[in-house]
């Protein structure tokens, strides 16, 4: 069989297994096996475990567990709570004033945890609520809530950027540096948006008629809520950026900080811990179960010389430019997001295209940013998305599917713009890491 | 699918049919408990990895570094996947793609997991395989027929060898880390055919196995 | 006639492989055309270093390129691979033990006996400190965490430095992320070439080892099926190979040591440096007495460079 073709055969088997609902590693895990045992030859029985010797020796993968752990002490001992008081009542008075203060919070809940997913269940359960009591468009507030949560993975720590620094042999340090001002950019391109918008429309963000009845001194007093999210932050960054402790020591660091803090402010029981612990090793499980056979599938796909074949389709056959190949990519990506999970498309699809593009001249740390944002807008955009199912999941029933879709576009269209920009001047990304690193 | 539905009223089984809808039950019952209880054990690992990567940082910082840490830290990881595995799979963590699956009868459902968790149970198969050959090999065995050489060191026909060391300074035995995965990866298996079987019995009308939260 | 097809890996990742592997396998697909095609592979890529001895022997993949040690090779022979301390001065010597000292024969029987050929050895660089911070003295190393091979780490881990193994291809990055302080692996250009000069600012003068050994291996049986022009011709390649990192080495460690500007050289003063010598030889004594394979391949190397200290100048200049 040509390399052509096997590439499309184990894509095409893939997606049919994917189609009918077994779960994504068995999926992935599978066809490379079936592959493997078909058409490597002597020894292809042994591949699928070999990845799984890979993944021990892979040693950021550490940080998983405690990024997760992080996340879920976060959202389910309710440490947000006193932030989303501190926004509601400085913010609350001007109109969109509260969608705004959600942007805010959701910039500060992802500098404390890995994923997107803290940042929707805390969105979900502490904004969404108030929100639509207080009158707001529920359209608006749905869309605030989804674009602000995928901040979470572009703001430090990041899961995915650790997933990504893996694959392009990137350092993790510089990533998570890149990361930041984009992530910052993209929270004051969401707030200018909903400002003008209901400057326009005041009706879809009323502003809040009792918020001055809140005393001074109580005001002064929330804002010390903020220090929550810099004290995590700052207990995790600091050490590494210093080169004190390592990247998986600083998690560790990290989601024992959160712990501790929660436990201070009374906020962590036996039960809420237990299930922290519980749900941790769920999640963990399942990242680390789709990683393993993706290992194992992209071993397989490489031997069999069908990464070749995906090279020479993008550099020979095809005769496009750099930038051509990049965008194309980028827009493969976001095709790609409608049906594979954020995980497997890293793990299976970002190692096909990660050293092309070191090959074209690219830079990888920015492309790591790109890469990051593209794949947040996949999973935001209709019909199919990551994002959009949790969004239904954790969203109260008033909130229909059709809400749901149509709150994304104009948010969309922001991160689409940000992406641009990025593109355009990379130094957005590129400057922090350069001055911090010093080259 | 009306000739399935008909079928999904129990009085209407064979005896041998209720016989193997029984056998099953019970087979599910026993590996879900074991399943579950080692899961409910591996996920305080979360702290042992904790633990290790906070010595590491406090020997770095205060005395000598230990060069045990990171490797340690890892077989730690790799324990607490895989064997928390089979858990993560009762508490249906692990994501399907619900593109068309999430509209499904609970019927339909079981019908086509009951055809693709062969494939799971393929795929778990060969790795399981492949473990035990790389595990005999940890143990100084070099030939093509673990399975053989298991039974031969329990019969005594055959011996242990050298055993691998990991390349590190460290340099630790690799055979615990390959039993444990082994052992993980068996435990998988075990979960991935109770899974099986309760897409039969689903198919069949009936509801195995002990919900747990 | 169907085209003969290896799927080779070498442990190098590809910034390295492009002058250490890459001309070599280009070279013998080249020549061989349809009647064979060597695909190459970088480290880690298909299987993790550490498996790849057994990937080989099972036949998972038809070739390797690795030092014995890295790939932790279950042979008596292992621990001289990479880089023995102390044991070659020049990478000229690497070739000369083991053609005219009787190495080749005693790797070849090692590896018969586990299934594997062991095609040809060869020499690369010598291996230098690369570290964030400087080394002058042999106080300075206490308590570095060094990235480098298992025996040389064995070996200097008695001067305090505590060795750590991780994927070649992460190196940089663990340098930058603090996991690692340094690394033992190479000589400057490869500092250079793999980018570790652009993460670490000092280069120590004085190195434990004055030329990496490695080797080609092949699965036996994949090498027995290959018609006898094609053995050849493969082995030519791999001498090639060895070749040109003779001269790339040799150039590249004197060029960069006085034109680098990423590096700033330390040395040890040679006082100093005579306690790590010393080690050395109650290390090589030890390393004899493990067993009678061991006693023999230790008992060349005093031989060999007693004798080179005897010619005198240039093969020794102490
Ligand atoms: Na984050
Ligand atoms: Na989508």
């Amino acid at each position: 069989m040509s390399q052509e073709y096997i590439a499309i055969f184990m894509f095409a088997l893939m997606m049919l297994m994917l189609f009918t609902g077994q779960r994504v590693f068995g999926a992935i895990g599978a066809v490379a096996t079936i592959a493997a045992l078909a058409l490597w030859g002597t020894g292809g029985q042994d591949i699928t475990f070999s990845a799984a010797m890979k993944l021990m020796k892979w040693y950021p993968l550490l940080t998983l567990p405690m990024f997760i752990f992080m996340g879920y002490v976060l959202s389910e001992s309710r440490l947000a709570d006193d932030l989303y008081k501190m926004f509601h009542v400085w913010m609350g008075p001007i109109n969109g004033g509260l969608a705004i203060g959600t942007i805010g919070l959701m910039v500060l809940v992802s500098a404390m945890n890995g994923l997107s997913v803290a940042g929707m269940a805390i969105g979900a359960t502490i904004a969404l609520p108030e929100l639509l009591r207080r009158g707001y468009d529920k359209t608006m507030v749905t869309g605030v809530i989804q674009a602000g949560s995928s901040l979470g993975i572009l703001v430090p720590p990041s899961v995915v950027l650790v997933l990504y620094a893996m694959i392009a042999r990137q350092p993790v340090g510089q990533l998570w540096l890149a990361g930041i001002i984009p992530g910052l950019l993209m929270a004051a391109m969401f707030i200018l948006y909903i400002w003008i918008r209901c400057r326009i429309q005041p009706e879809l963000g009323p502003a809040m008629e009792d918020a001055h009845e809140v005393p001074r001194a109580e005001k002064i007093r929330l804002l010390g809520a903020g220090a929550l999210p810099l004290i995590i932050f700052a207990a995790m960054m600091v050490p590494f950026v210093n080169g004190w402790t390592s990247l998986v020591e600083s998690s560790a660091i990290g989601a024992l900080t959160a712990l501790a803090v929660s436990v201070i402010k009374r906020r962590m029981t036996w039960k809420i811990f237990e299930d922290c612990t519980k749900q941790t090793l769920a999640i963990s499980c399942m990242f680390m179960w789709i990683i393993l056979a993706a290992l194992g599938f992209g071993a397989v796909f490489d031997g069999l010389g069908a990464v070749k074949a995906i090279d020479n389709l993008f550099t020979d056959q095809l005769g496009l430019s750099p930038w051509m190949i990049l965008i194309l990519m980028q827009l493969s990506f976001i095709v790609m997001g409608t049906f594979l999970d954020d995980t497997a498309m890293l793990v299976i699809v970002a190692p096909l295209y990660v050293p092309l593009v070191g090959e074209l001249g690219f830079d990888l740390i920015w492309y790591g940013v790109l890469y990051t944002i593209t794949t947040q807008i996949a999973y935001m955009t209709p019909p199919f998305g990551y994002n959009l199912f949790l969004m239904r999941a954790m969203a109260p029933p008033e909130i229909t599917l059709r809400d749901i879709y149509g709150s994304i576009f104009p948010f969309v269209a922001v991160m689409v713009l940000a992406l641009t920009i990025i593109m355009v001047f990379p130094e957005i990304a590129l400057w922090l890491p350069g001055y911090v690193y010093g080259n | 699918m009306p000739g399935v539905m008909d079928r999904a009223d129990p009085c209407r089984f064979s005896e041998r049919g209720r016989g193997v809808i029984k056998a099953m039950a019970s087979y599910v019952r026993i590996v879900d408990t074991v399943n579950y209880r080692i899961g409910r054990v591996m996920m305080w690992g979360l702290f042992v990895m904790m633990g290790i990567l906070l010595w590491s940082s406090i020997s770095k910082t205060f005395f000598v570094p230990s060069h045990w840490t990171l490797e340690m830290a890892q077989f730690a990881m790799v324990t607490y996947y895989i064997m928390g595995g089979p858990y993560s799979i009762q508490l249906g963590s692990n994501v399907r793609m619900d593109l068309f699956y999430h509209n499904w009868s609970p019927h339909r459902k079981a019908w086509f997991d009951a055809f693709t968790v062969l494939l799971l149970i393929f795929y778990l198969g060969v790795l399981f395989y492949g473990g035990l050959g790389s595990t005999a090999y940890s143990l100084g065995y070099w030939g093509d027929e673990p399975v053989s050489y298991f039974f031969g060191l329990l019969t005594g026909s055959e011996e242990i060898g050298r055993l691998e060391r990991s390349s590190t300074a460290w340099r630790p035995y690799i055979w615990p880390v390959k039993t444990i995965m082994v052992f993980g990866f068996f435990l998988m298996l075990l979960q991935a055919i109770s899974e099986f079987f309760k897409d039969i019995a689903r198919i069949n009308g009936q509801e195995i196995g002990v919900v747990r939260a | 006639q169907n085209t003969i097809t290896w799927r080779m890996q070498t442990y190098a990742g590809p910034a390295l492989a492009e002058h250490v592997i890459d001309p070599a396998i280009k070279m013998f697909n080249q020549i061989a055309g349809d009647r064979m095609q060597i695909e190459l592979f970088y480290a880690d890529q298909l299987v993790p270093t550490g498996e790849l001895f057994r990937a080989m022997q099972k036949g998972t993949i038809d070739a390797v390129q690795s030092d014995d040690d890295s790939m932790a090779s279950p042979t008596e022979v292992t621990v001289f691979g990479g880089y023995f301390p102390f044991a070659s001065r020049y990478s000229l010597d690497v070739p000369v033990l083991f053609n005219q000292w009787g190495l080749n024969e005693i790797w070849d029987e090692e590896y018969s006996k586990v299934g594997v050929k062991h095609i040809s050895a060869g020499a690369w660089d010598p291996c230098h400190f690369a570290t964030k911070d400087p080394i002058n003295s042999l106080a300075d190393m206490k308590g570095k965490r060094i990235f480098t091979f298992p025996t040389a780490g064995r070996f200097l881990s008695q001067f305090g430095v505590v060795p750590v193994t991780l994927p070649w291809e992460d190196i940089e990055v663990a340098v930058q992320t603090g996991e690692l302080d340094g690394i033992a692996w190479s000589g400057i250009t490869e500092d250079y070439t793999v980018g570790w000069a652009d993460v670490t600012n000092y280069f120590l003068t004085n190195n434990v080892s004055g030329a990496w050994a490695g080797h080609f291996f092949a699965n036996m049986d994949r090498w027995n099926e290959l018609p006898e022009d094609l053995q050849t011709l493969f082995k030519v390649c791999c001498d090639q190979s060895h070749y040109y990192r003779q001269w790339w080495y040799w150039g590249g460690e004197a060029n960069l040591r006085v034109n680098g500007t990423k590096m700033q050289l330390t040395s040890i003063p040679d006082e100093e440096w005579v306690t790590v010598e010393e080690a050395a030889v109650k290390f090589w004594d030890e390393v004899a007495a493990e067993s009678e394979t061991k006693a023999k391949v230790v008992d060349i190397f005093k031989r060999y460079n007693a004798e080179m200290l005897k010619a005198g100048r240039p093969y020794r200049y102490t």
